[in-house]
């Protein structure tokens, strides 16, 4: 018993000796600022940087001055944070979030062949272009789901991917691997996105598809902003760097391929501010502001469609949206 | 008996079509000439709508070397430059869409009378290249490319691929007993073309009426040898090793070990174009299986739609899947609005329980695939990347050696795709480096 003890006892301390002094004899010498920076990012290894993962990356731009910040994914606390360990400023770009360009799903779309084979987008377009009648449309078998490393896109039941506003990096893992190049990166702050990229014109693609885009155009005129172009055979395109998000297209499209990322917040005047000019009911698309000239207007909810329209236009900053 | 290590032995099925004689299509009312019917670059077409045109006339002019024209399969006039579904890729492709006037008349100066024996070697290749003959066992690579080898390789050996190993398929065993001399007429053009004195015609050994024909009108020089029946035999790869012992290094072309296989179709072919001016507008098409109501052998024009073939076998009965070209190496059709092509051996229409649509699933590492893979390549690894889409991977595991037979998916157990997954690395590859 007591020798069993001994034994083992002394087997255990001879081995934690001699680990003990490799430990410190094999030291790796590490920069810790390389440890804290690592700790920042995001860990998902998701390889958008160019570099092997993020332990490489974190060496790059620990040891390498002239680095850049190309992790896509990391966030505005991270990169402050980084920016501090490291001594220097990192750019970084204004954040990205994917958004998916078709809204076919099975149910609205034809097929030209039952599909049997490996679950996998690409392997599926090898086969006479993949089984979807619209060959512009999603294949709907989940690879950009399976690649995403933040877990940000989900099938829905529908069959069409879904992207979680708030997981999503914009590492555009999933752009790079769809077949048919329907996700997009758009800047985070953008909230407007044309559910369709099909080159057919509406001719062609109404059978295939009840829900694409038709090109009628009627996006592009509603648009204050000329931030939408459409021709006859290229679907409506939204140049978010003009969109102004008030979401007039949304509500003009006769199809409703155009869709919002998140419910637009509607307004309210500040009485205490208000002067009554009137402005804010003439630029007022939906007619949702009334009142008496020279009194406080006032937004009926129901109607305020949260274009912001009139916050733009209001002299006197005597509007502002309500924050739920 | 020659043969090479691996292969598979499915069921052949040959009964079904390979004692009917062939017989000529009518002339339809309309043909969809594809623009691209081979594999290299495009070509543009020359005629616009309304244009009149003759039988044999030019319709494309090829762009670059590795690249065929395509000609009027018969006199008409052109309605239009149209899209068809390709049978190939699955899209839509530029076709030449001919209405016929059933007047039949070929183009002016056709059929040429010559004797290809006394032309230059420059002009026999360039009268093969005219004639837009293209390899007619189903690849489709330009023929004049693969008679034109670099300076620095010798050949040594030319082939005739009489082998048919495909199940069901039963076309150049026909051409072969019906029409003997101009495959080998054709063979004795391609010989001189490539400075031989001798070539070998090689027949898998079910068709022992083909090899004693063959026997009795070929020429001292061409022999004629016996393969065994086995999948892929008439695989160019395996078919040179098979007859000569040779192996066609990794990454190589038949020409790298002084061989050139052609088979016997695009010989036939090759006599046509080079004795007579004739360019490749028809050929012999197995139309089989057992949902097609009336097997036949046709003699069909190129351009013709699939739906026209299959009414003229008498229509399907419980058809399934429709192939263009045989059960391991053919294409699945998705429309029966496609045309026939240069290349298409065969038109195969299965039943549901002549196919096998079942799930897969895991791969269970017995072995079965990497003793069936002719080419010695361990496809169950290749599969396994292939799930995980690890083509770089796959690329250490030569998997741009894979020829795509199908033996390793016919023998699996579990199901797998495992050729599927082999497209599928392959594709990744591709794209990976069009990036780079």
């Amino acid at each position: 018993m007591i020798s069993s003890i001994l034994l083992l006892g002394g087997i255990g301390f001879l081995a934690a000796l001699i680990l003990g002094i490799s430990a410190v004899t094999f030291a790796v010498k590490m920069d810790p600022r390389e440890k804290a920076v690592l700790d920042q990012l995001p860990g998902a290894n998701c390889g958008a940087c160019g570099f092997a993962g993020c332990a490489a990356f974190a060496h790059e731009i620990t040891v390498n001055p002239e680095a850049e910040m190309a992790c896509p994914a990391v966030n505005e606390e991270a990169l402050e944070a980084m920016s501090g360990i490291l001594g220097r400023s990192l750019g970084g770009s204004a954040p990205l979030i994917a958004c998916i360009r078709c809204k076919g799903a099975p149910a609205e779309t034809t097929n030209r062949y039952g599909y049997v084979g490996p679950k996998d987008c690409r392997a599926a377009q090898i086969v006479a272009g993949g089984s979807k009648g619209c060959q512009y449309g999603c294949l709907g078998l989940g690879t950009c789901e399976e690649v995403c490393p933040f877990g940000a896109i989900i099938m829905g039941e529908d069959g069409l991917p879904r992207v979680i506003e708030s997981l999503c990096t914009g590492c555009g893992k999933c752009v790079s691997v769809c077949p048919r190049g329907i996700i997009q990166l758009i800047p985070k702050t953008g909230n407007y996105c044309v559910g369709c990229i099909s080159k057919d014109t509406a001719k062609d693609m109404k059978p295939l598809c009840k829900v694409g885009c038709i090109k009628c155009g009627i996006c592009a005129d509603v648009c204050p902003f000329d931030a939408i172009t459409v021709s006859k055979t290229t679907s409506a395109e939204i140049d978010q760097d003009k969109c102004q998000r008030c979401g007039l297209c949304v509500s003009a499209c006769p199809t409703g391929v155009i869709s919002a990322l998140r419910v637009p917040q509607k307004v309210r005047i500040i009485a205490e501010k208000c002067k009554g000019c009137s402005i804010c009911e003439q630029v007022c698309p939906a007619e949702a502001i009334s009142g008496k000239v020279k009194e406080p207007y006032f937004v009926n909810e129901g109607k305020c469609i949260g274009c912001g329209l009139c916050i733009a236009k209001c002299p006197s900053d005597a509007i502002e949206r309500i924050i739920s | 008996m020659k043969t090479f290590k691996g292969g598979i032995h499915p069921p052949e099925e040959k009964q079904l079509v390979k004692d009917n004689p062939i017989v000529d299509f009518p002339l339809s009312s309309r043909y969809h000439v594809l623009v691209q019917q081979h594999l290299g670059a495009p070509a543009k077409p020359v005629v616009k709508a309304g244009d009149e045109v003759k039988k044999g006339q030019v319709l494309s002019e090829p762009l670059g070397f590795v690249s065929v024209p395509v000609h009027a399969p018969t006199s008409g006039r052109v309605k239009e430059i149209g899209r068809i579904v390709h049978p190939v890729t699955g899209l839509l492709a530029p076709c030449i869409v001919i209405d016929a006037d059933g007047r039949d008349e070929w183009a002016e100066g056709l059929p040429l009378e010559r004797d290809p024996f006394a032309m230059s070697r420059e002009e026999l290749l360039d009268a093969i290249k005219t004639a837009g003959v293209v390899g007619m066992g189903g690849a489709t690579f330009p023929t004049h490319v693969k008679l034109s080898p670099p300076k620095d390789k010798t050949i040594d050996t030319f082939i005739v691929n009489g082998a048919e190993c495909e199940p069901y398929l039963s076309s150049d065993h026909r051409l072969m007993l019906e029409q003997p001399e101009r495959v080998l007429k054709g063979a004795g053009v391609i010989m001189k073309a490539l400075g031989l004195d001798r070539a070998t015609i090689a027949i898998e050994a079910n068709k022992p009426d083909a090899i004693k024909l063959m026997r009795e009108k070929a020429p001292a020089e061409i022999q004629v040898e016996t393969l065994k029946v086995k999948y892929p035999q008439g695989a160019e790869k395996q078919l040179i090793n098979a007859l000569t012992g040779r192996e066609v290094p990794s990454g190589g072309l038949p020409m790298d070990v002084g061989a050139v296989v052609q088979n016997a179709g695009t010989c036939a072919a090759v006599w046509d174009a080079c004795a007579r001016g004739i360019p490749l507008i028809e050929r012999i098409t197995s139309v089989t299986g057992r949902g097609i109501v009336q097997p036949k052998n046709i003699r069909v024009r190129v351009g013709t739609l699939l739906r026209e073939v299959i009414d003229f076998c008498g229509g399907l009965n419980g058809a399934a899947k429709i192939i263009f070209g045989g059960p391991m190496m053919g294409i699945a059709q998705f429309t029966q609005d496609i045309a026939i092509m240069k290349g298409t051996s065969g038109v195969l229409v299965l039943r549901e329980e002549d196919t096998n649509i079942t799930a897969y699933s895991a791969c269970i590492s017995c072995g079965r695939c990497v003793e069936a893979c002719p080419m010695e390549l361990i496809p169950s690894v290749l599969s396994k990347l292939g799930e995980k889409g690890m083509y770089q991977k796959a690329m250490e595991n030569n998997l741009l050696d894979c020829v795509e037979c199908g033996s390793c998916t016919y023998v699996c157990p579990a199901n797998r795709p495992i050729v599927h997954f082999v497209k599928h690395l392959k594709a990744l590859s591709r794209a990976a480096s069009a990036k780079k």
